[in-house]
Formats: C-alpha cells, sequence, structure tokens
C-alpha cells in the first residue's frame, strides 16, 4: 500500500515537471527569437497573416511579427498586488470578528456565508462586475477618487470607462477574501483556550490579548493564506478577461487605465494565434505561459521562504 | 424482507428492458452519421436555424455545432478534429502552400456596420470613410468635432469630445473585415497595420477591447463617444441599444448604408471576379450603391474526409445549404441579416463541395 502511496505522489510530482517541460519544448523556438526582448518591451504583433511568411534568424515568421510582453507582466503583477493588499487585511479582520466577536451559534452560519463566497465561480465574478460595478465605478466612484485622492501618485487622471485595473484588483480581492478568512479564522479557533484565558488572567484587555497572544500564533496560517490567494489571482482567467479593458501594447498610466493578465490574454489571443501558418504565434502564447508559471513558482518560494525566515526569528527570541 | 426483493426483481426486470432498449438505441446510432461543425460566432445562429430544419429533410445525419471562432474553426477542420470549419476569413496563401487539400466554400453573404454612441445624434445616421476610421482607430482623428468628420457632415452639431475606438480583442473575421477596409481604403494604414484576424492596434488614449460581438454591443452601449464594428446579424441588439448607424464611403465615394439592397449590389460587383477556389474578398467593391464591407462566409473543408459515407453526407448538406430553396431561403438568412450567394457563386461552391471524397 506504502509503495502505492509513493508511486501516487510521484506522479502528481511528475505531472508538475511535464507540464513545464511540454511548453518549454513548445515555447523553445519562440524563446530563440525573441530573446529578452519578450520581458522588456510593449509590442505584441503576430505580424501580417495574409502576408507571406519570412526567414528570421532561421525561423519560419510572419512579416512584422513582434512579441514583447513588458504590459502583461506589470498588468499581471500589479492587479494581484491591489487584491493581495486590500484582502490579507479585510480577510484578517473579517476572521478575527467571525473567530472573536458574536456568537458560536452565529459564527457557523456567517463563516458559512463566506465560504460559500469562495465557491462562486469567477464568470459569476467577472459577469457581476460587467453588468453592476463597472458602470458604478465609472459614474461615481473613480470620478470622485480622482477629485478627492488626486494629489496621491497615479490616483488622478483621466478615469476612462471603469474597465481596468481597480476594476480588477477590486474582483480580484473579492474572489480571494473568503481564502484568506476562512484559513485565518480556522487557526484562531483551532489555537489552545488556555493560551487566550491566561493572557486574560494576566490582565490584558481583549485586543491586547489577540494582538500579543492569539493573532502571532496564526502568522503561518496568515502568510499561507496570502500565498494561496496570490497563487489565485495571479492565475485567474475568465473575471480578468471581462473586466480588465484588455489593453494591448501600453502600460497603465494610472490606476484607472485598462490592462491585460497573462492568463487572460492566452485566452483572448489563442483564436487569432492558430491563424498563423508558421506557427510562431502559439509558440509564443506558449511563452507567456511559461513565464506565468515561473513567475507563480518564484512568487510561491519568495512566500515560503518569508515563511522559514520568520519561524527562524520567532524561535530565536521567543515572544 | 420479502417485499423488498420483489422491488428488487422488479427493478430488474426494467434495467434489463432498459438495457435493451439502450442496445437497440446503439444499433440504430451506428448508421447515423455526426459531423462536428466549429467556428465562426457569426455562423453559428445560421447553423442553428439551419440544423432542425435539416434534421427533418436528413434525420440519419447529426450535425453539432459549436461558436468557438474562425481560428479554431480554420484550425479544427485542417486537423481533422472537426468536419466542417466555419470562418469570416478564407485561409491565407501561404496556410494553403501548407494544406493544399482544404476547400474554402462560401455559404452565405454578411457584412459590417460601424456603429457609434453620440449623445443626441445616434438617431443619424453619420457619414464615415476608410481614411477616417483608420484616423480614429490609430489615434490621429482624436475628436468627434474633428475638421475632416465635421467636412461628411455639414450641418451636423457634433460634440467636441474624444472619441473612444473599441476594437474586439479576441480573433474575429469582424477585424478582418473591418481592417481589410481601412487597409484597401487607406494606404498609410495598409503599410503600417495591415489587415487580418488580430491586429495590433494602435495605441489610442481611451480605447477599449472587447469580447466577441455581444460585448462591443455592451461597451458601446455603456460607454457614450463610442464607435465600433459589429456584425449585422447582431442588428436587433444594436437597434435595442440605440446605437448609431454609420453611411460608408464607398470606392465610388458616395455613402451608403448597410442594407440589404447595398449588399447585393456589391455582391453582384464582385461575383465575376470571385475565383475557382473561391478566397476573396468581397470589401470595398466597385459600384455606386456597393456597401464597402461584406465578406463570404466560409465552411472550411477537408477535400479527403474519413469514410466515404461522410463525405457524401457533407455534400448532400452543403448542396441543402447553399440551395435557395434549401439554407438559403429568405426566412432563414433574413433572421441573421445575411444575403443569399448569387447564382453563379452557388455553381463555383458546387464544383468545390464535387471535391469532398
Amino acid at each position: 500500500m506504502r509503495r502505492v502511496y509513493a508511486a501516487l505522489a510521484a506522479l502528481v510530482a511528475a505531472i508538475l515537471v511535464a507540464i513545464v517541460a511540454f511548453f518549454a519544448v513548445e515555447a523553445w523556438p519562440a524563446i530563440g527569437l525573441n530573446g529578452w526582448h519578450f520581458l522588456t518591451h510593449d509590442v505584441w504583433d503576430v505580424g501580417r497573416q495574409y502576408g507571406n511568411p519570412i526567414l528570421r534568424d532561421g525561423r519560419l515568421v510572419l512579416p512584422g511579427a513582434h512579441y514583447g510582453i513588458l504590459f502583461l507582466i506589470v498588468g499581471t503583477l500589479l492587479s494581484t498586488a491591489i487584491a493581495v493588499v486590500l484582502a490579507v487585511p479585510i480577510g484578517v479582520l473579517a476572521a478575527i470578528f467571525l473567530a472573536e466577536c458574536i456568537p458560536a451559534a452565529l459564527r457557523t452560519w456567517v463563516s458559512f456565508f463566506v465560504e460559500m463566497l469562495a465557491a462562486i465561480p469567477s464568470v459569476v465574478f467577472g459577469l457581476w462586475g460587467y453588468i453592476f460595478l463597472i458602470p458604478f465605478l465609472a459614474r461615481h466612484v473613480f470620478p470622485w477618487m480622482a477629485a478627492h485622492l488626486g494629489f496621491l501618485p497615479y490616483f488622478g487622471g483621466a478615469t476612462g470607462s471603469g474597465y481596468g485595473l481597480l476594476t480588477s484588483g477590486l474582483v480580484l480581492a473579492l474572489m480571494i477574501v473568503p481564502l484568506v478568512t476562512s484559513t485565518v479564522r480556522d487557526a484562531l479557533v483551532a489555537q489552545p483556550h488556555g493560551l487566550r484565558d491566561a493572557a486574560l488572567a494576566l490582565g490584558a484587555t481583549r485586543f491586547e490579548t489577540l494582538r500579543t497572544v492569539q493573532l502571532p500564533g496564526t502568522r503561518r496560517a496568515m502568510t499561507g493564506s496570502a500565498i494561496l490567494a496570490t497563487g489565485r489571482a495571479l492565475g485567474e482567467t475568465m473575471a480578468v478577461l471581462m473586466i480588465s479593458g484588455n489593453a494591448l501594447n501600453y502600460l497603465p498610466t494610472n490606476i484607472y487605465s485598462p490592462i491585460s493578465t497573462m492568463a487572460s490574454f492566452i485566452v483572448s489571443q489563442l483564436d487569432g494565434a492558430l491563424q498563423d501558418p508558421t506557427g510562431m504565434a502559439v509558440r509564443a502564447l506558449a511563452e507567456v505561459a511559461l513565464v506565468l508559471c515561473l513567475i507563480s513558482v518564484v512568487v510561491n518560494s519568495l512566500a515560503r521562504g518569508l515563511l522559514y525566515w520568520q519561524d527562524r526569528i520567532s524561535s530565536a527570541w521567543p515572544a | 424482507m420479502k417485499p423488498f426483493a420483489t422491488i428488487l426483481q422488479r427493478r430488474g426486470a426494467r434495467l434489463a428492458i432498459f438495457c435493451l432498449a439502450l442496445a437497440c438505441a446503439g444499433a440504430l446510432a451506428a448508421q447515423t452519421i455526426n459531423l462536428l461543425e466549429t467556428g465562426s460566432s457569426l455562423l453559428y445562429p445560421l447553423f442553428n436555424l439551419w440544423l432542425p430544419a435539416y434534421h427533418r429533410i436528413a434525420p440519419e445525419v447529426r450535425i453539432t455545432t459549436q461558436s468557438t471562432g474562425s481560428g479554431t474553426g480554420i484550425s479544427d477542420a485542417v486537423a481533422g478534429i472537426a468536419q466542417i470549419g466555419a470562418s469570416d476569413a478564407y485561409m491565407a496563401d501561404a496556410m494553403m502552400r501548407q494544406h493544399p487539400g482544404m476547400l474554402n466554400i462560401p455559404l452565405a453573404i454578411s457584412m459590417q456596420m460601424v456603429n457609434y454612441n453620440l449623445p443626441g445624434l445616434n438617431g443619424r445616421n453619420l457619414k464615415l470613410s476608410g481614411p477616417v476610421l483608420a484616423g480614429i482607430y490609430s489615434g490621429s482623428i482624436r475628436y468627434w468635432d474633428d475638421g475632416q468628420i465635421q467636412a461628411m457632415n455639414p450641418g451636423v452639431r457634433l460634440p467636441h469630445h474624444a472619441i473612444i475606438p473599441v476594437h474586439r480583442t479576441d480573433g474575429s473575421g469582424d477585424t478582418f473585415i473591418f481592417t481589410q477596409y481601412l487597409s484597401f481604403s487607406t494606404p498609410s494604414w495598409s503599410n503600417n497595420v495591415s489587415y487580418g484576424t488580430t491586429i495590433s492596434w494602435p495605441a489610442v488614449p481611451g480605447e477599449l477591447g472587447a469580447e466577441g460581438n455581444p460585448g462591443m454591443v455592451t461597451a458601446t452601449q455603456g460607454n457614450p463617444y463610442t464607435i465600433a464594428y459589429i456584425g449585422t446579424s447582431y442588428e436587433q441588439a444594436i437597434r435595442r441599444a440605440r446605437l448609431g448607424i454609420a453611411a460608408l464611403k464607398n470606392r465610388a465615394g458616395q455613402f451608403v448604408l448597410p442594407t440589404s439592397a447595398t449588399a447585393k449590389a456589391a455582391a453582384a460587383q464582385m461575383v465575376a471576379k470571385t475565383p475557382k477556389d473561391e478566397r476573396i474578398s468581397l470589401i470595398f467593391a466597385p459600384g455606386p450603391t456597393s456597401y464597402p464591407i461584406i465578406n463570404y462566409e466560409y465552411a472550411i473543408v477537408n477535400s479527403r474526409q474519413a469514410s466515404a459515407a461522410i463525405a457524401a453526407a457533407m455534400r448532400k448538406f452543403f448542396t441543402w445549404a447553399m440551395s435557395s430553396s434549401g439554407g438559403n431561403a429568405p426566412h432563414f438568412l433574413n433572421q441573421v441579416n445575411f444575403v443569399a450567394l448569387p447564382a453563379p457563386v452557388v455553381r463555383l461552391s458546387a464544383a468545390q463541395v464535387a471535391q469532398i471524397q
């Protein structure tokens, strides 16, 4: 039986390696063609589809083909950053509220609703953003923000049509809040009651108990949930496709600007890329997928490193 | 215990009957021929009208239709995943050289509108030309009251407001025919951007990208001062959204509205020019009453099919679809604002259909 488990575990790991390897092989000609320009330039142009393919560096490409995805990397990272910065504090506060501030009978129900929020398919969030949020933000919220918060960098300027960076960040935040809340709440509830009672008995207020005893104990859960949330926001496709404005070939100028993310770009460009007779456009999309995988791995590794470093610090200087 | 056992026995008997029925259905199904159509979202509504009607004529053929986008339709047909790839665009020369066995068979004629959302002016048909649209989509014409737009529309009080161009972000036959109109009418667009189903759109401040024709309608409806290109199958949605419909300048210098009469006039001009393989753009046709943005809607088909029975079923279906008493009858085409194939084109298509083996 143990061997079966080992084999299954190895299979899962092998699938991960196989997928990355597949994309690396598929994207290889594009990687050679694009070089570092792929990451540093803002021009994605599949070339003239109805022109005659030309040879460039020994590879057959459409005339005028250029592949640069800096605008996608920036759009993906910024929308994810906005989502995580909004979702983690709100999620943690909601978890504290659920764990400490409401009666146990009610807690089950409210927690249930928070978890149901995580069960909503992303396309539903996208549709809601499209029908309700975008017109609401564009007509009421963004103009107000530009007028009153315009002194902050990137908050002023043209507020556009509601499709864009901040809208994407807000919807992504909504999608990842329940992940943070349920993980942190479980960690809070799972803590030994003795610790909290001891702190209260020593004369600490409820807030002091929370800040110095309970929350530090959930640090791992908090970091873990933030990693999960970041991963989900980086890869979210459908909702972002519907509300990001799908900017092509330019960087956002303020937080209201249209953006594109790597995941949604792959979906929207695949059909057109299939019409490239040289196949280079599909290979370049595979390269986008590869970069997205690498960014996810790097973000995960950084977060895990942070976790490790936190543990070292806290074991060196016990609270 | 006993009643429970009886229930079980009854259940068993029912199950046996059900299995027998399934087996019979399976034996019948072995004779039905399954065809898969994937591709163009413009042809998809027409296929949905066709299929129930065709099923009554040929119940032995089961056709499944999927709206996936023209690029996927072509690639599925080439790969043999789908028997019929629906596309708004014909295959490029380079693709035909790679896959010489592929056929591009026109099934109907479609057209495209240029729509706008200008508060107070949507009831009037603004006049626009290819070079003006190229200017708008490349950012050299930024405001609605630009001199070039005003000169075409004397007496119309145009607002001094930035124009928001809306374009498709997904690969699209609509993008293909719209950019062909810009390319054929405007040399600078042809040199710098050219045409295709996916375009590297010049960056214009405020421009919007939308997914699919429904996305184009919502983006235009929701944002005043926008301009967009939308397939005429969506004319009802456009009228419900109260968007403006532009009269476009044709090759003869006349401004014409998208109607079935102007589309037929343009098609009539292009019939004689249509080659045997029928891969031709109908954009910017000559003639004083020709609407400039019309196109053949293609079925992309491999001339070598897996079996003679499949090939025969496909030939029969296409023959019906192109016939004026079958799929090209007005009661089908009018619902999606398509125009029937002219008789000489039907003859060319029939010759191509005969090659499916």
